[in-house]
C-alpha cells in the first residue's frame, strides 16, 4: 500500500543514505493513517533531506534553506484543515533556521517537524552541522569541530513543543510508529531522526548508533496536567544528559493549547471560517462591505 | 484659503493628539486637510511636530511659509520660527517665557549649535522672551497665553497633570484665533477620545476655559475658515474617511480580500498591520460578519515573507508589510515567489537608508532596490502610489494583478504617505476582484503547465496534489536541470513582463496632470506627486506651460507610454526624494533620453509645494541638479 505514496521522481540520494529509511517510514505511516493525499503537505528545506518533498505522492513544498517552518506555518494557519509536516536537516532547522524552530514551539501550531539529523552538511561536502559533537572530526572537516552541539530534543522542549521523539533512520518500523504518533499529536512536534550519512559522516555510523542509543521501555512520555510538566521536563533533561541517546517518544505534553485554539479565543470566526474558507468577492466585485460598521472610526 | 499650521513639542508629550485635534476640527469643518508627521526614532522626549495644511481646494502636500506655530516647548519655537510668514501667529504657554530656546537636554547637539548661530545672527536672545521680542518686530502676532494657570484652574481637585491637556489648550487657542466655533473643537475632542467619557469632559472644560480667555483676543484673518464657507465646503466634499497612509492601505487590503497578513514590527509599516488586526471583523450593511482577516506577528521578516507565501499557496489573498531593512531580509523569499509564480503582495514603505538609516524619516531611495532585489531574473510588478486614495485603490489592484499574472507584487510606498493624515472620499464598492486562472486541478495536475499565454492554471493546496520548489522545475514542479526545460520555464516567467505591459491600463502605468500642451514635463513618483501636482497652478502662472507625469508602474517599466509624454516636451525634469535620481535613471535607461534636470531631496523630510516651485525655478535658470533642504 505504501507504494501508492511514491511519486514518479527518482530519489537521488547516495546509496545507503539514511534518508531512504525516513522516506520508507513516512510512506508507511501515511498509508497506515489513511491520510488524504490532497490534504497532506510536506514542506521541506534545503539540502539532501529537503528533496523528500518531491519523492512522495502528496503536496510537496520545497522551500528555502532554513525557512520550511515559516512556509508551513503560513499554510497551516491560513488553512487549518491541511495536515502539515516539515522535513529538514539539522543544519537547515537548527542552524540557519533556528529562530523559526523556536518560534514554532512557542506558537504550538499543529505541525510535526522531522529533523534529518546526520551531523553534517552533506550536499556541500560535509561541513559540521549544529548537532555535530565538539571535538569530532568527520572526513569533510580540516580540523576537529570546536563548537558545542545543540540537542534538538532539549531545545524543542524549552521552546514549547508538545511532542518530542527520537528515531533512527534504519529502524523503519519503529520510526513509522513515531511518525504516526507525531502526526496524530495535536500541536507542534519534533521528531529527531538519527541518520547516518555514508558519504560524509564517518563517525555517526551504524556501529556508533548501536553503541550510543537505546530504545525507551517503561518510559511514560505523557503529561496531562500542568503541575506535572516541570517534573517530566527534569526527567527528560537528566536522560538527555546521559551517555546514550534515547529512541522513542520522549514527551507528549497535552497541557498547552494549540495555536488554532489560541486564535479562536481572540476571534471566534477563525475556528469555522479560517482565511481559506472565506469568500472575498461577490460577482467579480468586492464584498458588500459596510463602511459605517467596519471602518467607523475613520468616517467623518 | 490655504493655511499652514505647525504644532510641535517633545515626542510623547501630546503632539500626536494636538495634531489630530487640529486635523479633525478642520476636516469636520468641511475643509481639505493634509498633515505631515515628523518625529525622531524615540519614544519620549525628542522634538516632534505636525505640519498641517488646510485649504478649500484638494491638497496632497504641505507648503511654506507657515501661518501659525503652536509650541508645547521652547525647542519647537526655536526650531520652527523661521518657517513663519510675516503676519503669522505664534501660540505658547506664557510659563515658558524665561526658558532657553536651545538648552533642553533632549535637543540634538548639532541642531542646538545650528539654532544658536541662527539666533546670534538675527540678534535674538536665547530665551522664549527674546524670541517674542524679535517676532513682534517681524510682524508676527505672539499669543503667550497663561495656559498653565488656565489648566490648573480647570484641573483643580483632580490628579491630572497640567501637561496632559496642554495639547488641547494650545489647539483650542489656535482654533479660537482662527474663529472656529467651539462646537467643532468639542466634536474633535469627542471623536478623538471616543469611549473615554472622563477624558472628553476634562478636555472640553480646558477648551471652554481657553475659548473664554481668548473671547476678546484679536482673531486671525482667514476668510473661509468660518461661517457660510464651512457649510458650502461640507456639501461639496460629502462623506469622507480621515486617515493616515497606513490606514488607507489597511482598508484597501481588506476591501481587496486580504485575509492573511504577516509582519515583523518596523517603522513606518507596523501600524498598518495593527489596523488590520484591530478591524478584525468585516460587516455588511445588515451587520452580518462577512470576513475576518488573520494577522500574525512573526519572529522576523524572513518568516513574515515565508508565512505569507504559505498563505498564498492555500488560495488566500495574503500579504506582508515592511520597510527597507525588513525588505532586505525578505529578498530570498521574494525570489522563491518569483520562480514559483506566487501571487504574493509585499507592501513596502520606504524610509531613510542605508542600514537603519533614518527609521522615522521620509525617503524614496529604494525604487531601484525594489525593482532589482533578488538574485536571478524573474517577473515582478512594482506599483508606486502617489497619495492616500491611490494607495487604497492600489492595495486592491496589487492582489488582482498578482493573481492575474501569478507574479509577486511590490506595493511601493513611503514614510511620507504612511504617517501623513488626510481625507479621502468613501470609495465605491464597485471595485473588481479578479483572481486569474484558478482550477480545482484533478488528476495529473501540473502547477507549471506550459500554456500559450504563459499563465498556468492555479490550484490551491488542498484541492489537488502539486509540487513547488525554489529549484528550476518541470511542469509538475519537480526539480529539473535539463537545459531545454530550463529555457522554457525561464521564458515562461520572463515573458510575463511583456504581458503585464500589454494588459495593464494606461491609468495604472502613469498619470498626467496639467495642460495638454506643455513646454516642460515634470516627472515624479510616490508621494512627491502631491507637492508637484499641488504646485501646478503656480508653475503655470510663471509663463511656462508645465505639466506633470506621475509614473506608477515601476516594473516592468512602461517605457513606450512614458516616452509618448516626453516626446511632447521641450525639457524634462525629475523630482524625487533621493540622491541619485532613481526615476530619472529608469527613464534614461528605458526611454533612452537625457533627463534635463533633477530636483532631489535626501534630508529625510518630505518635499513641500514651495520647494517644487523653487526647484523648478532653479532648473529653469540653468542648474541641472537641485538639492532641496527644507523641513526640520
Amino acid at each position: 500500500m505504501a507504494a501508492e505514496w511514491s511519486s514518479d521522481v527518482w530519489p537521488d540520494w547516495c546509496p545507503g543514505c539514511g534518508n531512504f529509511g525516513i522516506l520508507s517510514a513516512l510512506k508507511l505511516a501515511l498509508s497506515e493513517l489513511r491520510i488524504n493525499k490532497r490534504e497532506f503537505v510536506i514542506v521541506s528545506g534545503i539540502g539532501c533531506s529537503g528533496k523528500i518533498a518531491h519523492f512522495v505522492r502528496t503536496n510537496g513544498v520545497h522551500t528555502l534553506h532554513g525557512r520550511a517552518i515559516p512556509f508551513a506555518s503560513g499554510i497551516k494557519v491560513a488553512n487549518p484543515e491541511l495536515k502539515v509536516v516539515v522535513h529538514g536537516g539539522d543544519g537547515d532547522l537548527l542552524g540557519i533556521g533556528m529562530g523559526h524552530f523556536i518560534a514554532l514551539g512557542r506558537r504550538n501550531i499543529d505541525i510535526l517537524v522531522v529533523i534529518h539529523n546526520n551531523g553534517v552538511y552533506g550536499l556541500t561536502k560535509g561541513q559540521a552541522s549544529p548537532t555535530l559533537g565538539k571535538g569530532v572530526k568527520t572526513k569533510g572537516l580540516a580540523f576537529p569541530n570546536i563548537t558545542e552541539p545543540v540537542n534538538p530534543i532539549l531545545l524543542g522542549m524549552m521552546s514549547g513543543y508538545t511532542f518530542l521523539a527520537r528515531g533512527y533512520a534504519y529502524s523503519v518500523e519503529h520510526l513509522k510508529d513515531l511518525l504516526k504518533a507525531g502526526l496524530n499529536h495535536k500541536g507542534a512536534g519534533v521528531l529527531e531522526v538519527i541518520q547516518p550519512c555514508p558519504t560524509w559522516n564517518n563517525v555517526t555510523t551504524t556501529e556508533w548508533v548501536s553503541n550510543n542509543t537505546f530504545y525507551l521501555k517503561d518510559w511514560k512520555p505523557l503529561v496531562e496536567k500542568k503541575e506535572d510538566l516541570a517534573q517530566k521536563m527534569k526527567e527528560v533533561l537528566s536522560m538527555e544528559y546521559g551517555d546514550k541517546r534515547a529512541l522513542g517518544i520522549i514527551l507528549e505534553d497535552n497541557t498547552r493549547e494549540v495555536y488554532q485554539e489560541r486564535v479562536t479565543k481572540l476571534n471566534e470566526i477563525y475556528d469555522k471560517y479560517p482565511p481559506s474558507k472565506q469568500k472575498i468577492e461577490s460577482n467579480g466585485r468586492i464584498l458588500p462591505i459596510s463602511f459605517e460598521k467596519t471602518f467607523e472610526k475613520y468616517l467623518i | 484659503m490655504d493655511l499652514n499650521i505647525i504644532i510641535g513639542g517633545p515626542q510623547g508629550g501630546g503632539v500626536e493628539t494636538a495634531g489630530m485635534l487640529l486635523i479633525r476640527a478642520t476636516a469636520t469643518a468641511g475643509l481639505q486637510v493634509f498633515g505631515v508627521r515628523e518625529y525622531h526614532s524615540n519614544i519620549k522626549g525628542k522634538h516632534s511636530y505636525f505640519h498641517i495644511r488646510t485649504s478649500n481646494k484638494p491638497i496632497n502636500s504641505i507648503k511654506h511659509p507657515a501661518d501659525i506655530l503652536g509650541g508645547l516647548d521652547p525647542e519647537t519655537l526655536a526650531t520652527h520660527f523661521s518657517e513663519l510668514r510675516k503676519g503669522g501667529v505664534v501660540v505658547y504657554d506664557e510659563a515658558i517665557e524665561s526658558k532657553s530656546l536651545t538648552r533642553s537636554p533632549s535637543i540634538d547637539p548639532a541642531k542646538a549649535k545650528r539654532l544658536r548661530s541662527a539666533l546670534t545672527e538675527k540678534g535674538i536672545k536665547d530665551t522664549v522672551e527674546g524670541l517674542r521680542e524679535y517676532l513682534k518686530g517681524e510682524g508676527v502676532s505672539v499669543y503667550a497665553i497663561p495656559f498653565s494657570k488656565i489648566i490648573s484652574n480647570v484641573l483643580k481637585g483632580t490628579n491630572i497633570q497640567i501637561e496632559r491637556t496642554m495639547n488641547t489648550a494650545i489647539t483650542s487657542a489656535i482654533l479660537s484665533i482662527l474663529g472656529m466655533k467651539k462646537d467643532i473643537v468639542y466634536d474633535a475632542i469627542s471623536s478623538l477620545f471616543a469611549g473615554k467619557a472622563g477624558i472628553i469632559e476634562v478636555n472640553r472644560k480646558v477648551a471652554d476655559a481657553v475659548y473664554e480667555e481668548l473671547s476678546t483676543a484679536e482673531k486671525f484673518q482667514v476668510e473661509s475658515a468660518k461661517g457660510e464657507d464651512d457649510k458650502k465646503g461640507h456639501e461639496e466634499v460629502g462623506k469622507r474617511l480621515l486617515l493616515a497612509g497606513n490606514d488607507a492601505v489597511a482598508i484597501g487590503k481588506i476591501l481587496g480580500g486580504l485575509r492573511f497578513q504577516t509582519y515583523y514590527p518596523i517603522t513606518p509599516a507596523a501600524d498598518e498591520s495593527l489596523v488590520i488586526e484591530e478591524i478584525a471583523k468585516i460587516f455588511d450593511n445588515e451587520g452580518r460578519i462577512i470576513g475576518s482577516p488573520i494577522v500574525v506577528q512573526t519572529e522576523d521578516e524572513i518568516s513574515a515573507v515565508g508565512m505569507a507565501i504559505g498563505g498564498v499557496l492555500t488560495g488566500v489573498r495574503s500579504a506582508t508589510s515592511t520597510s527597507g531593512p525588513g525588505f532586505s531580509l525578505m529578498v530570498e523569499g521574494l525570489g522563491w515567489a518569483g520562480i514559483n509564480e506566487v501571487p504574493l503582495v509585499i507592501t513596502y514603505y520606504q524610509r531613510g537608508g542605508p542600514s537603519t538609516g533614518l527609521p522615522t524619516r521620509h525617503s524614496q531611495s529604494d525604487l531601484l532596490f525594489s525593482i532589482f532585489a533578488g538574485h536571478g531574473e524573474f517577473a515582478r510588478i512594482v506599483i508606486a502610489s502617489g497619495d492616500h486614495r491611490e494607495a487604497m485603490e492600489d492595495a486592491v489592484k496589487c492582489f488582482n494583478y498578482a493573481e492575474i499574472f501569478q507574479v509577486p507584487v511590490i506595493h511601493l510606498l513611503d514614510k511620507g504617505l504612511a504617517n501623513s493624515v488626510t481625507t479621502v472620499p468613501v470609495p465605491s464598492i464597485d471595485i473588481p476582484i479578479v483572481r486569474g486562472k484558478i482550477v480545482d486541478g484533478g488528476e495529473e495536475y501540473k502547477r507549471f503547465k506550459l500554456t500559450e499565454d504563459r499563465i498556468s492554471p492555479r490550484a490551491f493546496l488542498g484541492r489537488t496534489i502539486q509540487w513547488y520548489t525554489g529549484d528550476e522545475h518541470n511542469e509538475y514542479g519537480n526539480i529539473c536541470e535539463d537545459p531545454v526545460v530550463r529555457e522554457e520555464m525561464y521564458r515562461k516567467r520572463m515573458e510575463k513582463r511583456r504581458m503585464i505591459l500589454e494588459e495593464l491600463p494606461d491609468w495604472d502605468k502613469a498619470r498626467f496632470y496639467g495642460p495638454e500642451k506643455y513646454d516642460d514635463l515634470l516627472l515624479t513618483w510616490g508621494t512627491t506627486k502631491g507637492a508637484v501636482v499641488d504646485a501646478l497652478p503656480e508653475l503655470n502662472a510663471t509663463g511656462e506651460r508645465v505639466s506633470v507625469l506621475q509614473v506608477r508602474l515601476m516594473e516592468p517599466f512602461p517605457a513606450d507610454y512614458v516616452s509618448e509624454f516626453i516626446a511632447g516636451s521641450r525639457r524634462v525634469v525629475s523630482i524625487e526624494a533621493n540622491y541619485t535620481g532613481q526615476l530619472a535613471w529608469l527613464i534614461e535607461r528605458y526611454c533612452k533620453i537625457n533627463v534635463d534636470g533633477k530636483v532631489l531631496k535626501y534630508n529625510g523630510r518630505t518635499i513641500s509645494e514651495d520647494e517644487v516651485l523653487n526647484g523648478y525655478r532653479r532648473i529653469k535658470e540653468g542648474e541641472t541638479s537641485v538639492v532641496l533642504t527644507g523641513g526640520e
